[in-house]
């Protein structure tokens, strides 16, 4: 009795909490269909109706808004790959290797996940110019792919010390070499971990604005710099067609976490329990 | 399985060539030039000893900065643990549809920094914002941004970073309450402990390490606050709002000082690296015991 209370009562209050903070989202979402508030009539009331135009305003207020999400749909991809492959390798590597202080590593891996990007951009940016590498969307995709492949690794790690390794062993007995323990028996244990970890590192891609704007002069462009462009050079953008732009940048995120929103339980930072590391 | 050298070198080879290459050897690059006159722009430069620094450190505008990044910190940290917690713990118990719940709560964390930024310059607007609604409704004046004042622009953004980040703690904290067991909840509900006791001898002692871990996160992101307050605020209204990562920006970017920019830049990486070696600490002193 008590207890279906206090699920009613959670509920409840969940609601309230989840209405709040998507009210602002909400609001975008009908600006971006043209339903606007009008704040000088008093009481204040909506004007309509509904319409889809400013969708396709996007492309006049900014005419290479569908290139830049390209743009960034596959340097997130092409990034999020990468960093978890390379991740996945080091995780098991650390997590199987014994060595010395192996639990402090793990631990400045997440110390290098919380450095802000501009401590080091910098002189990454005037690297990559001295290279001429600028405005190459392999150095885009390389740079976004270190900035969050020491979270991954960190994630990573927490996944794989949890497995057992008796089956590691029992596939080397038979024969296998490190490859074919990874992809046989390493890999299927984890890949709800490997998949929720690429999902987390495609979203933090996606949104990255500091190390796209500065290894770039304009040329390859990704939307959060896009972005960043109109308001720095004060070009004035209408508030429906900017809610727009902001719901085409928000809702491929959106899908893609509803599509995998079991997959990502497996997402967690949680370091596993001391006793459980053999 | 035991690693040859050769399996220890297929693994860590390619995260050392990521990282050094695009993070380590940049990094230390620039650390050196921060010593000398060095800009991308001269062609020759000479050593300056710790010069770059102390102008950094001299500089009231830098001062400033330090000051406002502190104030965020320490407010929006604990604020978005606590937030983020809070909706973890009624997310916790399983019921119908909590998944999809999680999902849906996860919203404002998957808009990017920079979008936030736009969003809400837009919903502070008073034409179109959601402030100036609430307000019209209750017979009030139109008010004006509050970013644009200089006492409540810094709340505001430190607001705005909250209702962005809360929910990624909350998705980060879930699972760690879900792993606890469900017995544990029981004894605590049969020994008659209330929520409040339920939250302060189960549910926090369990989440402790994971707290300190998306404690760390969240510490070094707001250390370098930059994106939304680009857009909202650029900083202003004066410097009520500059954060070191701002200034190190404008000083690199748009007032061509590169030695200025990249010493501040490196003085951000120290606080964080000065945090992460506290947090150091306490982590591993945790799982020695």
């Amino acid at each position: 009795m008590s207890r279906r209370r206090d699920t009613a009562v959670r509920i409840l209050l969940l609601s309230a909490i989840t209405a709040a903070f998507l009210v602002p989202l909400l609001w975008t979402g009908l600006a971006s269909l043209g339903v606007l508030p009008d704040n000088n009539s008093r009481p204040p009331s909506w004007t309509g109706p509904a319409t889809l135009q400013h969708f396709s305003e996007i492309g006049g207020a900014e005419p290479a808004f569908w290139q830049e999400l390209a743009t960034s749909t596959t340097s997130a991809l092409g990034a999020a790959l990468i960093t978890v492959t390379v991740s996945f390798l080091a995780a098991f590597g650390l997590a199987r290797a014994r060595l010395p202080g192996d639990r402090s590593l793990t631990q400045v891996f997440l110390v290098l996940a919380s450095l802000p990007a501009m401590a080091y951009v910098l002189p990454l940016s005037d690297l990559i110019r001295r290279l001429h590498l600028l405005d190459s969307f392999a150095t885009i995709v390389l740079a976004e792919a270190a900035v969050t492949a020491p979270l991954a690794v960190f994630v990573l790690h927490g996944a794989i010390v949890q497995l057992p390794t008796e089956w590691e062993e029992a596939a080397v007995l038979d024969g296998a070499g490190l490859l074919r323990v990874l992809a046989r028996v390493v890999l299927p244990l984890i890949a709800p971990s490997v998949a929720a970890t690429a999902i987390v590192v495609f979203v933090l891609d996606w949104n990255m604005l500091l190390v796209p704007l500065v290894l770039t002069s304009g040329e390859v462009k990704t939307v959060p710099v896009a972005m960043s462009d109109f308001f720095t050079f004060e070009r004035e953008l209408e508030w429906p067609t900017a809610a727009a732009a902001l719901m085409v940048s928000l809702v491929p995120l959106a899908v893609l976490v509803a599509l995998f929103h079991r997959v990502l339980e497996r997402f967690t930072l949680q370091a596993p329990a001391g006793g459980d590391i053999g | 399985m035991k690693l040859t050298r050769c399996d220890q070198l297929f693994l860590f080879a390619p995260l050392a060539i990521l990282l050094g290459g695009w993070l380590v050897v940049p990094a230390l690059l620039g650390l050196g030039a921060t010593l000398t006159t060095y800009s991308p722009l001269t062609t020759t430069f000479k050593f300056a000893g710790w010069a770059n620094y102390s102008a950094v450190i001299h500089d009231p505008e830098f001062g400033e900065a330090v000051r406002n990044v502190v104030l965020f910190t320490v407010i929006a940290v604990p604020l978005e643990l606590a937030i983020g917690f809070g909706i973890a713990y009624l997310l916790r118990p399983p019921f119908r549809g909590r998944s999809w719940w999680r999902a849906l709560m996860l919203l404002p964390w998957l808009v990017s920094p920079i979008a936030s930024g736009v969003m809400w310059h837009f919903l502070f607007g008073s034409a179109t914002g959601v402030i100036d609604f609430v307000f019209g409704w209750f017979g009030g004046n139109q008010a004006a941004s509050p970013i644009g004042d200089l006492r409540l622009a810094l709340p505001t953004l430190i607001a705005v970073e909250v209702w962005r980040v809360a929910p990624f703690v909350t998705f980060l904290l879930v699972p760690g309450l879900a792993a606890v067991p469900e017995e544990r909840w029981e004894q605590a509900t049969l020994a008659g402990a209330s929520t409040f006791g339920r939250i302060t001898r189960v549910a926090l002692p369990a989440a402790k390490p994971l707290l300190l871990t998306v404690g760390m996160l969240l510490t070094g992101l707001s250390l370098g606050a930059f994106d939304t307050i680009l857009i909202l605020t650029g900083g202003g209204p004066g410097t009520a709002t500059l954060t070191p990562a701002l200034y190190s920006y404008e000083r690199a970017f748009e007032t061509n000082d590169w030695p200025i920019g990249a010493a501040s830049a490196w003085l951000i990486a120290a606080g964080v690296i000065g945090v992460g070696a506290v947090y150091l600490r306490l982590s591993t002193r945790r799982s020695a015991s």
